[in-house]
Parts: C-alpha cells; structure tokens; sequence
C-alpha cells in the first residue's frame, strides 16, 4: 500500500493494551492521514472501540507512543483529546437531548458575554451558519431541542459540533448503529463533506459494507492487532471480508 | 399567528399552566374566602419557605440527584442558629452559620455520592436520618425559641406594601435560578450532567464538580428555608422540615422537572410550590381534614406529570 506524500496527522506507533490478564491491544501501528476517511473494521472483541478509547483520552495505552503531527503526545483525558482536535461520536449520538442544538454544539465551549452571562445571539448565529454549510436541512432553528430531531440530524449536531470547533480527527465509534437506511446515509453525507473541509475520520464499524462508499481506506483489525490495511481502489468488498472472515 | 396560550400550553411549563388555571378557577368559583386579601396575604407568607427549598432541589434533580436530607437541614441550620442567638451572638452572625451550616452538609453529601459512586438517594436518605438525630440531641426534643431583632424581622419577615417580604426573597431567588440556569454557562453544565454525563465529561465539564457545587446550593436553600420557616414562626422546633424533602421533590415534580434529571424548569418549580401551598389553602378554607393533603397533592403530581408527557410528545410529534 502507496502512501507516499500523505502527511501522518495522527500516529499509534506499538500500542498496547492490557485489562488484568487479556490484552486487548498488541502491538498496534495505526496511522490517520490528513484529509482522509478510514475505514476502521473488525470483528466483536477485535479491539476497535478499545483503540478510539485510547485516541478519546479515556484509557492510557499499557505501551506504546502517540505522535499528533509529529509529537508526542499523552492523552490522559477526555479534554485533552478535544484539544489536540480529536472529537468522537458514538452510536447514540452524542448529544444532550434535552438541550437546544445551539447549546449542544457548544457546550463546553460557551460564548460568554461581560458577566459570565451566554451570548445566545452569536451561538444561535453561528450554529445555522455551521449547520447550513455542512447542508443539514429542515432543522429550521438552532433553538429546537434535540430531542425534536431524527437519529441521523442528532449524529448531525454531533458532527457540527466538530467542524465548528475546528477539529482535525472525527472519530465515528459505530455512528450508524441505530440509524434506518435513509438516516444512514444522511450522516454518510455529512462524513464526505467535511472530509472535503479538511477534517479527516475514524470510522469504526464490524461490517465492510456499512463504511466501503465513505471511506478512502481500509484498517482491518483482529484480536487486538493490525492485520492489514488497504485503499479502496486497490481491493474489494469480498477480499477485506475475506480476511475479516479468516482465523 | 400562533396566540400567547398555544406558547404558553406548549411551554415547558405548559402543564402547570394548565393545573393552576383548572386549580384557582375551582378555588374562586367554590371556596369561600379564597380571594380575601388575608387569605392571600397568608399564601404569600407560607409559599416561599417551601419555594427556596424546591429552588435548590430543581436545579439537584435537573444534575441528576436527590437530596432526600433537605429537611433535616432545614431544621439543623435554625436549631444552631436559635441556639446560638440565645447565647447572645449576633443574628447576622448567626445568619451566615446557618447557611455555612447548609453548605457543609449539601458537600458533604455532595462529596459522598460523587466519590463512593452510591446514589445520592442513599447518601442523602443517611444523611436525612443522621442530622434529624442530630437536631433531636442538640435540642434535647424541645422547641426553641428564635428571637429576632427588628430589623432581621423586616428584611425575613415584614411586608414591602401588601406583599410579605419572605415572597419577595423568593421572587428574588427563582429569577437567579433562571438566569443561572438559562443564561449562564453553568446552567448549561448542570443541564447536560443530568442529561448526558458522558457527553458532558466528554466536553470537558468536570460533572463530578458540578455536582458538588450544586449539593452545596442545594444545602444552602434549604437552610435559607428553614430560617425563612423560623423567622415566620419565631421558634424552631426539633421536627421542622420533616416529610419537606418529599413535599419539595413534588413540587419540583408537578413544576415538569424530570426525575431522570436533564430537564427542569425554575418558574415550573416556583409554580408547583405554589400549587402545593394552594392546596392545603383549600383544603383548610373547606375545612377538609388535614390528612387529605398528601392525597391531593398525589393527584396533582400524576396529573402533571401525564400533561407534561402528552405535552411533551405533542412537541417532538
């Protein structure tokens, strides 16, 4: 696999992963390149969702290193993983449903006024503008509450949330789980447009067909390793189902 | 053009609107002397004690936690207080110990259930039994007086024209609430703690911290309460505020506040606790016995509560 002149965004380089006895994680090397979408599959108990805990700051590696643009790195909390730009989106969805959209893509990051007062103006203002340039469609106000909202415009918010704060990694931890085919496909949507405003992604999933059309490339892991990766126009759905398939 | 009442009904606190119209069109239409002015003046008064308290207990739920102790602190913070008073400290001295008196406790169960991870309904029902006990032994069961001077009589229990000065405090109170909760930064914390705590920790909000500071408010308000309480009174008594904590939960309950936290509103709660005053008001007026009251306000919640839901998906629908 040719990756020459891709630039390394983030680098896992000889991550382990150790719980008591089981080890979740050996030895792994996974690479994210700028302005790229990869595809992230494997098998229950591969070690997927244990490698975007990691790059999430919610478990430390037992081992290895972690460069983000060529440094080194600890990533020992939640906020310092949003810092470095990395923001992730879990099967169901993350946001606060009974929050309003304006508020949910910048929580935590509150617009204040003098007096630690919110200014909701300028939140309001700029949630439309982020969710009209991704093209999210039909929400009508940032002042709805999320829990007005379908499955696939909550996965929506979430992604706002990312481009709005400028994030350089999405990590995507299943993202369409509990989506119907139509609502799938609108957060496919969202995944290549803000590829295409320089933001790359993580997609996590344990089957090819839910990532092949929205990925650039394949990283297949198994029993906690890496065992191949792949550009989609060098392979098929049938040969990463292969090897997903072997022992 | 949508008209005031659809935004009202399809409000947050729709449901409550609609109890409170249903509530005093019955009580001007069928209870005799419900629009007196004493009568009125005698709601006033007796509202606000329990109003500060629901306050505190509105804003813990919306974090997703119970305080279950606020009675016991209700009754602790002016039984220390009253003591101290009869000692010959000074009151505004003494002011300031009852509510560091509801800080420490609301930290201290603040503290408990967010570092041992047990719920803050056992931390809270512990603590509940434990500063009651406390009260029982410092007071030795006996009623203490609690004597005020002139001016701390005016500011906690005079009248500013008709209105008893106590509901003006709590006037007071539930537009900070709102602003903390609606227009400032922490209210938007405490929202997603009890909405969503993954993803509020995921954003960054130390929820561990939002909590503690919301069990200290909480601690504080119902000390504010129990002194509210005294001053009316001019005693305290080594039961005050038992059964509060219940009484307060439903009126946060019947103002739209969800028990599973994340959703709340500080005008609903400042509604419900007047729903429930309003209540026993009648329930007095028409000479009921006065074992009738949790029953009605039993009714109330229910019926609250199935407006809110059918509110609720009116809106998502």
């Amino acid at each position: 696999m040719n990756m020459k002149g891709k630039i390394p965004l983030i680098e896992m380089k000889g991550i382990y992963k150790s719980f008591g006895y089981v080890e979740a994680l050996k030895n792994l090397n996974f690479t994210i390149y700028k302005n790229e979408s990869v595809g992230l599959v494997g098998d229950n108990g591969a070690g997927k969702s244990t490698l975007i805990k990691i790059l999430s700051g919610l478990f430390s590696p037992t081992k290895g290193k972690i460069l983000i643009e060529g440094k080194e790195v600890k990533l020992n909390s939640y906020s310092d993983s949003t810092n470095y730009g990395i923001e992730t989106i879990y099967q169901d969805s993350a946001v606060v449903n009974e929050m309003d959209i304006a508020r949910n893509i910048f929580l935590g990051r509150e617009l204040v006024l003098a007096l630690v007062f919110l200014n909701l103006k300028k939140m309001d203002k700029l949630s439309m503008e982020i969710l009209n340039s991704i093209g999210i469609k039909g929400i009508g106000s940032s002042k709805r509450l999320v829990d007005e909202l379908s499955g696939g415009q909550k996965q929506a918010v979430a992604i706002a949330r990312a481009v709005q704060f400028k994030s350089k990694v999405l990590l995507l931890d299943e993202p369409t789980t509990s989506l119907s085919v139509k609502e799938t496909r609108f957060v496919h949507d969202f995944i290549v447009k803000v590829k295409n405003i320089g933001i790359s992604s993580v997609y996590v999933s344990h089957t090819i067909s839910n990532v092949y059309d929205v990925v650039d490339r394949f990283v297949i892991l198994r029993h906690g390793e890496n065992v191949g990766e792949f550009i989609k126009e060098e392979t098929s759905v049938e040969e990463i189902s292969e090897i997903l398939c072997s022992h | 053009m949508k008209s005031f009442w659809y935004k009202a009904f399809r409000s947050k606190e729709g449901s409550i609107i609609v109890v409170l119209i249903f509530l005093e069109l019955f009580s001007v239409l069928f209870v005799d002397n419900y629009t007196n002015i004493s009568n009125i003046q005698l709601l006033l008064r007796a509202i606000p004690s329990l109003g500060v308290v629901s306050l505190g207990v509105c804003i813990l739920m919306i974090a997703g936690e119970f305080d279950l102790s606020v009675g016991s602190t209700f009754a602790l913070g002016s039984m220390v207080g009253a003591l101290f008073i009869n000692q010959g400290l000074n009151i505004w001295l003494c002011f300031i110990v009852v509510l560091v008196i509801g800080a420490v406790i609301g930290a201290v169960n603040g503290f408990v259930t967010v570092k041992t991870k047990i719920p803050s309904f056992i931390a809270t029902l512990g603590a509940m039994m434990l500063w009651r006990g406390i009260v029982l032994v410092v007071s030795d069961g006996k009623t203490i007086p609690f004597p005020l001077t002139d001016r701390f009589k005016m500011i906690f229990n005079g009248k500013v024209g008709p209105i008893a000065s106590q509901f003006i405090w709590l006037i007071i109170f539930t537009v900070v609430f709102w602003l903390i909760l609606n227009r400032m930064k922490f209210g938007n914390w405490i929202f997603s703690t009890g909405g969503n705590i993954r993803v509020a920790k995921a954003m960054g909000i130390n929820t561990d911290r939002v909590k503690v500071i919301v069990f200290i408010i909480t601690g504080m308000m119902a000390a504010f309460g129990g002194l509210f309480d005294s001053t009316r009174i001019e005693v305290v008594h080594p039961l005050q505020g038992e059964g509060l904590a219940l009484t307060a939960i439903a009126a946060v309950v019947i103002g739209g506040t969800k028990l599973t936290g994340g959703a709340g509103t500080i005008l609903g709660t400042f509604l419900g606790a007047s729903i429930v005053f309003t209540i026993k008001d009648i329930l007095m007026l028409l000479r009921a016995p006065a074992y009738l009251f949790n029953a009605f306000v039993g009714v109330v919640i229910i019926f609250a509560v199935i407006l809110n839901q059918f509110i609720g998906r009116r809106s998502i629908s």
